[in-house]
Protein backbone atom coordinates (compact mmCIF):
# COMPACT_ATOMS: atom_id res chain seq x y z
CA UNK A 1 0.00 0.00 0.00
CA UNK A 2 1.27 3.37 -0.90
CA UNK A 3 1.50 6.04 1.69
CA UNK A 4 -1.30 8.38 0.73
CA UNK A 5 -2.67 10.88 3.08
CA UNK A 6 -5.79 12.03 1.41
CA UNK A 7 -8.10 14.82 2.22
CA UNK A 8 -11.40 14.99 0.50
CA UNK A 9 -13.58 18.01 0.31
CA UNK A 10 -16.51 19.08 -1.78
CA UNK A 11 -19.75 17.28 -2.36
CA UNK A 12 -20.66 13.63 -1.77
CA UNK A 13 -17.57 12.96 0.35
CA UNK A 14 -19.26 10.62 2.75
CA UNK A 15 -20.80 8.72 -0.14
CA UNK A 16 -17.37 8.20 -1.60
CA UNK A 17 -16.01 6.88 1.70
CA UNK A 18 -18.97 4.61 2.15
CA UNK A 19 -18.44 3.20 -1.32
CA UNK A 20 -14.80 2.55 -0.55
CA UNK A 21 -15.77 0.73 2.63
CA UNK A 22 -18.39 -1.34 0.88
CA UNK A 23 -21.24 0.12 2.92
CA UNK A 24 -22.71 1.31 -0.36
CA UNK A 25 -22.54 -0.39 -3.72
CA UNK A 26 -21.58 1.93 -6.58
CA UNK A 27 -24.17 1.97 -9.36
CA UNK A 28 -21.37 2.27 -11.91
CA UNK A 29 -17.71 1.45 -11.67
CA UNK A 30 -15.94 -0.49 -8.98
CA UNK A 31 -13.92 0.01 -5.85
CA UNK A 32 -10.69 -1.78 -5.28
CA UNK A 33 -9.08 -2.00 -1.93
CA UNK A 34 -5.94 -4.05 -1.46
CA UNK A 35 -6.70 -7.10 0.62
CA UNK A 36 -3.15 -7.32 1.96
CA UNK A 37 -0.98 -4.74 3.67
CA UNK A 38 2.70 -4.12 2.89
CA UNK A 39 3.80 -7.00 5.07
CA UNK A 40 1.49 -9.36 3.19
CA UNK A 41 -0.91 -9.64 6.12
CA UNK A 42 -4.64 -9.03 5.90
CA UNK A 43 -5.37 -5.33 5.46
CA UNK A 44 -7.04 -3.84 8.52
CA UNK A 45 -9.22 -0.78 8.00
CA UNK A 46 -10.26 1.51 10.82
CA UNK A 47 -13.34 3.60 10.16
CA UNK A 48 -14.73 6.52 12.15
CA UNK A 49 -18.06 7.53 10.70
CA UNK A 50 -19.48 11.00 10.80
CA UNK A 51 -22.35 10.06 13.09
CA UNK A 52 -20.45 7.69 15.31
CA UNK A 53 -20.26 10.27 18.06
CA UNK A 54 -24.02 10.59 18.08
CA UNK A 55 -24.42 6.85 18.71
CA UNK A 56 -26.97 5.46 21.05
CA UNK A 57 -26.76 7.87 23.96
CA UNK A 58 -27.87 5.14 26.32
CA UNK A 59 -25.48 2.46 25.10
CA UNK A 60 -24.35 0.92 28.36
CA UNK A 61 -20.60 0.80 28.14
CA UNK A 62 -17.66 2.35 29.87
CA UNK A 63 -15.07 4.23 27.84
CA UNK A 64 -12.60 1.44 28.51
CA UNK A 65 -14.97 -1.29 27.28
CA UNK A 66 -15.60 0.62 24.07
CA UNK A 67 -11.96 1.29 23.29
CA UNK A 68 -11.08 -2.32 24.11
CA UNK A 69 -13.62 -3.41 21.51
CA UNK A 70 -11.25 -1.95 18.92
CA UNK A 71 -8.87 -4.82 19.70
CA UNK A 72 -11.46 -7.53 18.99
CA UNK A 73 -10.85 -7.51 15.25
CA UNK A 74 -7.17 -8.20 15.91
CA UNK A 75 -7.95 -11.88 16.34
CA UNK A 76 -9.55 -11.38 19.73
CA UNK A 77 -13.18 -12.16 18.92
CA UNK A 78 -13.00 -15.34 20.93
CA UNK A 79 -9.90 -14.77 23.03
CA UNK A 80 -9.10 -12.79 26.11
CA UNK A 81 -7.27 -9.51 25.64
CA UNK A 82 -3.64 -9.87 26.68
CA UNK A 83 -1.07 -7.43 28.01
CA UNK A 84 -0.21 -6.14 24.56
CA UNK A 85 -3.87 -5.39 23.83
CA UNK A 86 -4.26 -3.56 27.13
CA UNK A 87 -1.13 -1.56 26.38
CA UNK A 88 -2.52 -0.54 22.98
CA UNK A 89 -5.78 0.50 24.60
CA UNK A 90 -3.97 2.55 27.24
CA UNK A 91 -1.81 4.36 24.70
CA UNK A 92 -4.79 5.04 22.43
CA UNK A 93 -6.73 6.58 25.28
CA UNK A 94 -3.74 8.59 26.40
CA UNK A 95 -3.12 9.88 22.89
CA UNK A 96 -6.55 11.50 22.83
CA UNK A 97 -6.30 12.57 26.47
CA UNK A 98 -9.12 10.35 27.71
CA UNK A 99 -7.26 7.84 29.92
CA UNK A 100 -8.49 9.53 33.11
CA UNK A 101 -12.08 9.18 31.91
CA UNK A 102 -11.83 5.47 31.20
CA UNK A 103 -14.37 4.39 33.82
CA UNK A 104 -17.00 6.89 32.73
CA UNK A 105 -20.15 5.76 30.96
CA UNK A 106 -19.94 6.77 27.32
CA UNK A 107 -23.42 8.31 27.40
CA UNK A 108 -22.24 10.86 29.99
CA UNK A 109 -19.52 12.29 27.76
CA UNK A 110 -19.78 15.48 25.75
CA UNK A 111 -19.94 15.38 21.97
CA UNK A 112 -16.25 16.20 21.58
CA UNK A 113 -15.27 13.56 24.12
CA UNK A 114 -17.38 10.94 22.33
CA UNK A 115 -15.59 11.86 19.13
CA UNK A 116 -12.24 11.40 20.84
CA UNK A 117 -13.05 7.97 22.27
CA UNK A 118 -14.34 6.86 18.86
CA UNK A 119 -10.97 7.86 17.48
CA UNK A 120 -9.18 6.13 20.36
CA UNK A 121 -11.16 3.00 19.53
CA UNK A 122 -9.81 3.05 15.98
CA UNK A 123 -6.27 3.80 17.20
CA UNK A 124 -6.44 0.81 19.51
CA UNK A 125 -7.19 -1.40 16.50
CA UNK A 126 -3.91 -0.21 14.98
CA UNK A 127 -5.23 -0.40 11.40
CA UNK A 128 -3.18 -0.15 8.20
CA UNK A 129 -5.65 2.30 6.71
CA UNK A 130 -7.59 4.92 8.62
CA UNK A 131 -10.80 6.10 6.99
CA UNK A 132 -12.03 9.12 8.88
CA UNK A 133 -15.20 11.03 8.11
CA UNK A 134 -14.96 14.53 9.57
CA UNK A 135 -13.19 13.34 12.70
CA UNK A 136 -12.44 16.80 14.06
CA UNK A 137 -16.00 18.07 14.34
CA UNK A 138 -16.47 19.46 17.82
CA UNK A 139 -12.73 19.81 18.52
CA UNK A 140 -11.12 23.14 19.30
CA UNK A 141 -8.12 24.47 17.35
CA UNK A 142 -5.63 23.10 19.86
CA UNK A 143 -7.00 19.54 19.91
CA UNK A 144 -7.33 19.61 16.13
CA UNK A 145 -3.66 20.40 15.74
CA UNK A 146 -2.71 17.73 18.28
CA UNK A 147 -4.87 15.29 16.36
CA UNK A 148 -3.25 16.12 13.03
CA UNK A 149 0.19 15.70 14.57
CA UNK A 150 -0.87 12.31 15.84
CA UNK A 151 -2.06 11.32 12.37
CA UNK A 152 1.12 12.61 10.80
CA UNK A 153 3.14 10.58 13.28
CA UNK A 154 1.12 7.47 12.41
CA UNK A 155 1.68 8.03 8.74
CA UNK A 156 5.39 8.87 8.78
CA UNK A 157 6.59 6.68 11.64
CA UNK A 158 4.25 3.73 11.31
CA UNK A 159 3.48 3.87 7.58
CA UNK A 160 -0.26 4.07 8.06
CA UNK A 161 -2.51 5.19 5.24
CA UNK A 162 -5.01 7.88 6.09
CA UNK A 163 -8.02 8.94 4.10
CA UNK A 164 -9.94 11.74 5.69
CA UNK A 165 -12.91 13.93 4.94
CA UNK A 166 -12.59 17.35 6.46
CA UNK A 167 -13.54 20.98 6.23
CA UNK A 168 -10.39 22.43 7.79
CA UNK A 169 -8.47 22.48 4.51
CA UNK A 170 -6.36 25.44 5.56
CA UNK A 171 -5.19 23.90 8.82
CA UNK A 172 -4.37 20.56 7.32
CA UNK A 173 -2.48 21.89 4.33
CA UNK A 174 0.86 21.35 6.12
CA UNK A 175 0.04 17.79 7.03
CA UNK A 176 -1.61 16.14 4.04
CA UNK A 177 0.19 14.82 0.99
CA UNK A 178 -2.74 14.93 -1.28
CA UNK A 179 -6.06 16.67 -1.56
CA UNK A 180 -9.04 15.38 -3.40
CA UNK A 181 -11.83 17.72 -4.29
CA UNK A 182 -15.16 16.54 -5.57
CA UNK A 183 -17.04 19.06 -7.64
CA UNK A 184 -20.34 18.90 -9.33
CA UNK A 185 -22.18 21.60 -11.16
CA UNK A 186 -25.83 21.07 -11.82
CA UNK A 187 -26.51 18.94 -14.90
CA UNK A 188 -22.90 17.95 -15.30
CA UNK A 189 -21.16 14.73 -14.36
CA UNK A 190 -18.90 14.41 -11.35
CA UNK A 191 -15.42 15.72 -11.71
CA UNK A 192 -12.61 14.93 -9.44
CA UNK A 193 -9.71 17.21 -8.73
CA UNK A 194 -6.49 16.33 -7.12
CA UNK A 195 -4.75 19.30 -5.65
CA UNK A 196 -1.33 18.17 -4.68
CA UNK A 197 0.16 19.98 -1.80
CA UNK A 198 3.43 18.11 -2.01
CA UNK A 199 6.09 17.92 -4.66
CA UNK A 200 5.47 14.50 -6.07
CA UNK A 201 2.83 14.31 -8.73
CA UNK A 202 0.28 11.65 -8.26
CA UNK A 203 -2.63 10.32 -10.17
CA UNK A 204 -5.98 9.48 -8.72
CA UNK A 205 -7.15 5.93 -8.75
CA UNK A 206 -10.77 6.24 -7.82
CA UNK B 1 -44.46 -21.90 53.23
CA UNK B 2 -46.86 -24.56 52.05
CA UNK B 3 -46.67 -23.44 48.41
CA UNK B 4 -43.23 -25.02 47.99
CA UNK B 5 -44.77 -28.46 48.62
CA UNK B 6 -46.90 -28.31 45.51
CA UNK B 7 -45.33 -29.80 42.40
CA UNK B 8 -46.85 -27.14 40.16
CA UNK B 9 -45.38 -24.35 42.28
CA UNK B 10 -41.95 -25.97 42.26
CA UNK B 11 -42.06 -26.12 38.49
CA UNK B 12 -43.25 -22.53 38.32
CA UNK B 13 -40.27 -21.45 40.42
CA UNK B 14 -37.87 -23.48 38.28
CA UNK B 15 -39.28 -21.92 35.11
CA UNK B 16 -39.10 -18.40 36.60
CA UNK B 17 -35.49 -18.95 37.57
CA UNK B 18 -34.53 -20.05 34.06
CA UNK B 19 -36.47 -17.25 32.37
CA UNK B 20 -34.74 -14.74 34.65
CA UNK B 21 -31.39 -15.87 33.28
CA UNK B 22 -32.39 -15.62 29.60
CA UNK B 23 -34.62 -12.56 29.56
CA UNK B 24 -32.05 -9.84 30.40
CA UNK B 25 -29.55 -11.09 27.80
CA UNK B 26 -32.07 -11.04 24.97
CA UNK B 27 -33.77 -7.98 26.38
CA UNK B 28 -30.64 -5.85 26.41
CA UNK B 29 -29.79 -6.64 22.79
CA UNK B 30 -33.40 -6.06 21.73
CA UNK B 31 -33.52 -2.68 23.47
CA UNK B 32 -30.18 -1.54 22.08
CA UNK B 33 -31.04 -2.68 18.57
CA UNK B 34 -34.31 -0.74 18.87
CA UNK B 35 -36.29 -3.90 18.51
CA UNK B 36 -38.10 -3.86 21.86
CA UNK B 37 -41.38 -4.33 20.06
CA UNK B 38 -40.09 -7.32 18.12
CA UNK B 39 -40.69 -9.51 21.15
CA UNK B 40 -44.30 -8.37 21.14
CA UNK B 41 -44.68 -9.08 17.42
CA UNK B 42 -43.18 -12.52 17.72
CA UNK B 43 -45.44 -13.38 20.63
CA UNK B 44 -48.49 -12.48 18.55
CA UNK B 45 -47.17 -14.49 15.63
CA UNK B 46 -46.53 -17.23 18.12
CA UNK B 47 -50.26 -17.46 18.75
CA UNK B 48 -50.73 -18.29 15.08
CA UNK B 49 -48.08 -20.99 15.41
CA UNK B 50 -49.90 -22.54 18.34
CA UNK B 51 -53.25 -22.35 16.54
CA UNK B 52 -51.72 -24.07 13.51
CA UNK B 53 -50.38 -26.89 15.65
CA UNK B 54 -53.74 -27.38 17.36
CA UNK B 55 -55.51 -27.36 13.99
CA UNK B 56 -53.38 -30.01 12.32
CA UNK B 57 -52.94 -31.99 15.50
CA UNK B 58 -49.19 -31.66 16.02
CA UNK B 59 -47.63 -30.62 19.33
CA UNK B 60 -48.18 -26.83 19.14
CA UNK B 61 -44.72 -26.11 20.56
CA UNK B 62 -43.05 -27.42 17.41
CA UNK B 63 -45.30 -25.71 14.86
CA UNK B 64 -44.90 -22.60 16.94
CA UNK B 65 -41.11 -22.71 16.86
CA UNK B 66 -41.19 -23.28 13.11
CA UNK B 67 -43.60 -20.42 12.39
CA UNK B 68 -41.71 -18.02 14.65
CA UNK B 69 -38.37 -18.86 13.03
CA UNK B 70 -39.79 -18.10 9.57
CA UNK B 71 -41.24 -14.80 10.77
CA UNK B 72 -38.05 -13.85 12.59
CA UNK B 73 -36.13 -14.21 9.32
CA UNK B 74 -38.80 -12.28 7.44
CA UNK B 75 -38.58 -9.51 10.03
CA UNK B 76 -34.93 -8.94 9.28
CA UNK B 77 -35.66 -8.53 5.57
CA UNK B 78 -38.51 -6.14 6.25
CA UNK B 79 -36.21 -4.22 8.58
CA UNK B 80 -33.75 -3.81 5.69
CA UNK B 81 -36.46 -2.69 3.27
CA UNK B 82 -37.95 -0.07 5.59
CA UNK B 83 -34.62 1.00 7.02
CA UNK B 84 -35.82 4.39 8.25
CA UNK B 85 -39.19 3.19 9.50
CA UNK B 86 -38.30 -0.16 10.97
CA UNK B 87 -41.46 -0.14 13.13
CA UNK B 88 -43.51 -0.77 9.98
CA UNK B 89 -42.40 -4.38 9.82
CA UNK B 90 -43.44 -4.81 13.43
CA UNK B 91 -46.86 -3.25 12.90
CA UNK B 92 -47.54 -5.38 9.82
CA UNK B 93 -46.50 -8.69 11.30
CA UNK B 94 -48.14 -8.12 14.67
CA UNK B 95 -51.59 -7.57 13.19
CA UNK B 96 -51.21 -10.29 10.56
CA UNK B 97 -50.02 -12.77 13.19
CA UNK B 98 -53.00 -12.05 15.40
CA UNK B 99 -55.42 -12.21 12.48
CA UNK B 100 -54.10 -15.56 11.28
CA UNK B 101 -54.25 -16.92 14.83
CA UNK B 102 -57.88 -15.91 15.21
CA UNK B 103 -58.88 -17.39 11.85
CA UNK B 104 -57.07 -20.67 12.52
CA UNK B 105 -58.62 -20.95 15.96
CA UNK B 106 -62.09 -20.35 14.57
CA UNK B 107 -61.57 -23.08 11.97
CA UNK B 108 -60.26 -25.45 14.60
CA UNK B 109 -62.93 -24.59 17.16
CA UNK B 110 -64.58 -27.68 18.54
CA UNK B 111 -61.68 -29.93 17.67
CA UNK B 112 -59.64 -29.01 20.69
CA UNK B 113 -60.22 -28.25 24.32
CA UNK B 114 -57.37 -25.74 24.51
CA UNK B 115 -58.55 -22.16 24.35
CA UNK B 116 -57.05 -18.91 23.11
CA UNK B 117 -57.20 -17.36 26.54
CA UNK B 118 -54.82 -19.97 27.88
CA UNK B 119 -52.17 -18.78 25.46
CA UNK B 120 -53.08 -15.12 25.65
CA UNK B 121 -52.60 -14.96 29.38
CA UNK B 122 -50.35 -17.93 29.95
CA UNK B 123 -50.38 -20.22 32.92
CA UNK B 124 -47.08 -20.52 34.66
CA UNK B 125 -48.73 -22.79 37.25
CA UNK B 126 -49.78 -25.40 34.69
CA UNK B 127 -46.44 -26.06 33.04
CA UNK B 128 -45.25 -29.62 32.73
CA UNK B 129 -41.87 -31.34 33.09
CA UNK B 130 -41.26 -31.32 29.34
CA UNK B 131 -41.51 -27.53 29.22
CA UNK B 132 -39.02 -27.20 32.07
CA UNK B 133 -36.52 -29.40 30.25
CA UNK B 134 -37.00 -27.40 27.09
CA UNK B 135 -36.47 -24.18 28.98
CA UNK B 136 -33.34 -25.61 30.62
CA UNK B 137 -31.94 -26.62 27.22
CA UNK B 138 -32.69 -23.19 25.83
CA UNK B 139 -31.05 -21.46 28.81
CA UNK B 140 -27.89 -23.50 28.31
CA UNK B 141 -27.83 -22.75 24.57
CA UNK B 142 -28.36 -19.02 25.06
CA UNK B 143 -25.82 -18.90 27.90
CA UNK B 144 -23.18 -20.63 25.78
CA UNK B 145 -23.89 -18.54 22.67
CA UNK B 146 -23.68 -15.41 24.76
CA UNK B 147 -20.36 -16.40 26.31
CA UNK B 148 -18.91 -17.28 22.90
CA UNK B 149 -20.27 -14.37 20.88
CA UNK B 150 -20.38 -11.55 23.41
CA UNK B 151 -17.65 -9.55 21.69
CA UNK B 152 -19.08 -9.67 18.16
CA UNK B 153 -22.52 -8.90 19.58
CA UNK B 154 -21.13 -5.94 21.53
CA UNK B 155 -19.72 -4.42 18.34
CA UNK B 156 -22.87 -5.23 16.34
CA UNK B 157 -25.12 -3.51 18.88
CA UNK B 158 -22.77 -0.56 19.24
CA UNK B 159 -22.91 0.32 15.56
CA UNK B 160 -23.85 -1.86 12.61
CA UNK B 161 -21.67 0.06 10.17
CA UNK B 162 -18.64 -0.30 12.39
CA UNK B 163 -19.44 -4.00 12.66
CA UNK B 164 -19.61 -4.26 8.87
CA UNK B 165 -16.30 -2.50 8.32
CA UNK B 166 -14.50 -4.77 10.76
CA UNK B 167 -15.74 -7.69 8.72
CA UNK B 168 -18.51 -9.17 10.85
CA UNK B 169 -21.29 -11.01 8.97
CA UNK B 170 -23.90 -8.57 10.22
CA UNK B 171 -26.83 -9.87 8.22
CA UNK B 172 -26.27 -13.44 9.34
CA UNK B 173 -25.79 -12.35 12.95
CA UNK B 174 -29.00 -10.30 12.91
CA UNK B 175 -31.00 -13.16 11.46
CA UNK B 176 -29.63 -15.71 13.91
CA UNK B 177 -30.30 -13.36 16.78
CA UNK B 178 -33.90 -12.90 15.61
CA UNK B 179 -34.30 -16.65 15.27
CA UNK B 180 -32.99 -17.23 18.78
CA UNK B 181 -35.34 -14.58 20.12
CA UNK B 182 -38.17 -16.25 18.23
CA UNK B 183 -37.45 -19.69 19.62
CA UNK B 184 -37.22 -18.28 23.14
CA UNK B 185 -40.55 -16.53 22.78
CA UNK B 186 -42.15 -19.66 21.35
CA UNK B 187 -41.01 -21.58 24.44
CA UNK B 188 -41.83 -18.88 27.00
CA UNK B 189 -45.15 -17.77 25.47
CA UNK B 190 -47.35 -20.62 26.77
CA UNK B 191 -45.84 -20.09 30.22
CA UNK B 192 -46.22 -16.35 30.75
CA UNK B 193 -48.74 -15.57 28.03
CA UNK B 194 -48.56 -13.80 24.68
CA UNK B 195 -49.57 -10.47 26.15
CA UNK B 196 -46.76 -10.37 28.70
CA UNK B 197 -43.85 -12.07 26.97
CA UNK B 198 -42.32 -8.83 25.84
CA UNK B 199 -42.78 -7.17 29.23
CA UNK B 200 -40.89 -9.97 30.91
CA UNK B 201 -38.09 -9.89 28.35
CA UNK B 202 -37.74 -6.12 28.02
CA UNK B 203 -38.44 -4.74 31.52
CA UNK B 204 -35.47 -6.23 33.44
CA UNK B 205 -33.03 -4.99 30.81
CA UNK B 206 -34.72 -1.59 30.68
CA UNK B 207 -34.53 -1.19 34.47
CA UNK B 208 -30.95 -2.40 34.58
CA UNK B 209 -29.94 0.10 31.88
CA UNK B 210 -30.56 2.85 34.41
CA UNK B 211 -28.38 1.21 37.03
CA UNK B 212 -25.14 0.05 35.48
CA UNK B 213 -22.62 1.82 33.37
CA UNK B 214 -20.93 -1.20 31.88
CA UNK B 215 -22.32 -3.61 29.32
CA UNK B 216 -21.80 -6.73 31.41
CA UNK B 217 -23.07 -4.95 34.51
CA UNK B 218 -26.40 -4.36 32.79
CA UNK B 219 -26.83 -8.03 32.03
CA UNK B 220 -25.86 -9.19 35.54
CA UNK B 221 -28.05 -6.61 37.27
CA UNK B 222 -30.83 -7.46 34.83
CA UNK B 223 -30.71 -11.09 35.95
CA UNK B 224 -31.00 -10.10 39.61
CA UNK B 225 -33.91 -7.77 38.83
CA UNK B 226 -35.67 -10.40 36.74
CA UNK B 227 -35.21 -12.96 39.49
CA UNK B 228 -36.58 -10.67 42.20
CA UNK B 229 -39.48 -9.59 40.00
CA UNK B 230 -40.44 -13.07 38.83
CA UNK B 231 -40.16 -14.84 42.17
CA UNK B 232 -41.99 -12.17 44.14
CA UNK B 233 -44.59 -11.94 41.38
CA UNK B 234 -45.14 -15.65 41.64
CA UNK B 235 -45.52 -15.52 45.41
CA UNK B 236 -47.91 -12.58 45.13
CA UNK B 237 -49.90 -14.46 42.52
CA UNK B 238 -50.15 -17.51 44.78
CA UNK B 239 -51.11 -15.52 47.87
CA UNK B 240 -53.54 -13.13 46.21
CA UNK B 241 -54.85 -15.39 43.47
CA UNK B 242 -53.89 -12.92 40.73
CA UNK B 243 -52.71 -14.00 37.24
CA UNK B 244 -48.96 -14.81 37.42
CA UNK B 245 -47.77 -13.05 34.25
CA UNK B 246 -49.61 -9.87 35.11
CA UNK B 247 -48.41 -9.92 38.73
CA UNK B 248 -44.81 -10.30 37.59
CA UNK B 249 -45.16 -7.44 35.12
CA UNK B 250 -46.68 -5.13 37.73
CA UNK B 251 -43.94 -5.93 40.24
CA UNK B 252 -41.25 -5.26 37.61
CA UNK B 253 -42.99 -1.97 36.87
CA UNK B 254 -42.94 -1.11 40.60
CA UNK B 255 -39.21 -1.91 40.75
CA UNK B 256 -38.71 0.42 37.80
CA UNK B 257 -40.64 3.20 39.55
CA UNK B 258 -38.79 2.75 42.86
CA UNK B 259 -35.37 2.72 41.19
CA UNK B 260 -36.14 5.78 39.09
CA UNK B 261 -37.37 7.63 42.14
CA UNK B 262 -34.41 6.53 44.27
CA UNK B 263 -31.96 7.63 41.60
CA UNK B 264 -33.64 10.98 41.36
CA UNK B 265 -33.58 11.44 45.14
CA UNK B 266 -29.93 10.43 45.39
CA UNK B 267 -29.02 12.84 42.67
CA UNK B 268 -30.98 15.57 44.37
CA UNK B 269 -29.44 14.89 47.80
CA UNK B 270 -25.90 14.81 46.45
CA UNK B 271 -26.49 18.01 44.60
CA UNK B 272 -27.94 19.54 47.74
CA UNK B 273 -24.88 18.62 49.82
CA UNK B 274 -22.50 20.07 47.27
CA UNK B 275 -24.52 23.21 47.19
CA UNK B 276 -24.36 23.59 51.00
CA UNK B 277 -20.64 22.94 51.05
CA UNK B 278 -19.92 25.62 48.52
CA UNK B 279 -21.92 28.06 50.58
CA UNK B 280 -20.39 27.23 53.94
Amino acid sequence: MSKIRGLIRGAAKTTLLRNILGLLKPSKGSVQLSSKNRMGEKLVVGYVSQQVASFNAGFPSTVLELVQSGRFQRGKWFKRLDKEDKEHVRRSLESVGMWEMRHKKIGELSGGQKQRISIARVFSTDPDLFILDEPTIGMDVHSRNEFYKLLKHNSTEHDKGILMVTHDHEEIRHYANKHIELIRKEDSPWRCFSMDSCKELSKLHF
Amino acid sequence: MEMFFYGFMQRAFQASFLISLIAPILGLFLVLRRQSLMADTLSHVSLAGVALGLLIGINPTWTNILVVIIIAILLEFLRQIYRTYSEISIAILMSVGMAVALVLMEIGAGRTTLSVTQFLFGSIVTINKEQIWMLLGLTIIIGLLYLIYQKPMYVLTFDEETAFTVGLPIKMMSILFNVLTGVTIAVIMPIVGALLVSAIIILPAAISLRLSKSFYGVILNGMVIALVGMLSGLVASYELGTPPGASITIILMLIFAVITLAKYMLHYLKFDRLFNKSQG
